[in-house]
């Protein structure tokens, strides 16, 4: 194998085999976590389907407004984050580090804008009594756990992205943090995006009344 | 050492147009949610919808189309059989059929 063939590792001097996907470690391993959390949004996702479909009488408490006017938006400030996270990461694989940084920190706002019009929602919702478990319309109890379950775990991740965009921006400006940290980070974003993509339709739309 | 970049990467008018796709993939399920179609169908409709969402995102926002191949063969058929056992073999799926919780 040539030179031009091999990596250098971390330790000076050591040389590796070259990875057979091409791309560098912490992103092989950025997805190999998105695929083992696809598995436990899958998990949830079809309990909840199985769950919607088997009851009948399922309570559906979403009026167009404000429940669905309020998912819908967050789901233009999800999808444009996504757009926005993609223009960083192009910036930093180009050197372009203000521009990229800029990206970010409207990636970062964005986000922060989708986690607060989801906590409003969350905010009305137990203001009218719902809990996990505890409907306050007197039907089954099913809804509030798989909607809190569900939605809160995506808040979670949403969360979590944040503070991932604020931490890796904050580093890469000081030059700490390169290209590659901005492009995994992207990565995590645009799964938080792709789990959305599913919450929104089966979680908020099919529950619309 | 940074490693190579596989294949060569769409420009940013590109990523637009899929930006707009996915908007409008989103108007098209709000629009089939007041057509007033069975719980059943409403759910596969949204479902095929999301999956070609998540199809746009993954090969183009998450640039998987622009990776190598084996990269795609590693992970994408051992998450569809992931979920296919999950949705359809897993046996507590099949219990939660005929799950009934009494109102609070």
């Amino acid at each position: 194998m040539s030179d031009a063939a091999m990596t250098v590792g971390a330790r000076p001097g050591a040389r590796m085999e070259e990875s057979p996907y091409g791309i560098q470690s912490k992103k092989l391993a950025m997805w190999l976590f998105i695929v083992a959390d696809s598995a436990t949004f899958g998990a949830m996702l079809f309990a909840y389907g199985y769950l919607r479909l088997a009851n009948p009488d399922w309570t559906r408490p979403f009026a167009f407004w404000p429940a669905i006017a309020n998912g819908l938006a967050m789901t233009v400030l999800l999808l444009t984050s996504a757009l926005t996270m993609v223009a960083a990461v192009r910036a930093a694989q180009a050197g372009e580090k203000a521009t990229s940084l800029t990206w970010l920190t409207v990636t970062g706002l964005l986000g922060l804008g989708f986690a607060v019009l989801h906590l409003v929602e969350w905010s009305g919702l137990v203001g009218e009594g719902w809990r996990l478990f505890q409907n306050p319309q007197g039907g089954s109890v099913l809804f509030g756990a798989t909607f809190f379950s569900i939605t809160g775990l995506s808040l979670l991740h949403v969360i979590a992205g944040i503070v991932a965009i604020a931490v890796v921006a904050t580093k890469y400006r000081r030059g700490r943090l390169d290209a590659g940290h901005v492009e995994t980070t992207g990565l995590y974003w645009q799964f938080v995006g792709l789990v959305w993509m599913f919450v929104f339709p089966l979680v908020y739309l099919m529950n619309a009344r | 050492m940074a490693t190579r970049v596989a294949r060569s990467r769409p420009t940013i008018t590109a990523y637009l147009v899929v930006w707009i796709g996915l908007l409008l993939i989103v108007v098209v399920q709000v629009l089939l949610t007041y057509a007033r179609l069975p719980a059943g169908r409403l759910l596969a409709a949204l479902l095929v919808l999301a999956l070609v969402q998540a199809a746009l995102a993954l090969f183009y926002f998450m640039n998987l189309k622009y990776e190598r191949p084996i990269l795609f063969w590693s992970l994408i058929p051992y998450l569809i059989f992931a979920m296919f056992m999950l949705d359809h073999v897993w046996p507590d799926a099949l219990r939660l059929l005929h799950q009934r919780l009494p109102p609070s």
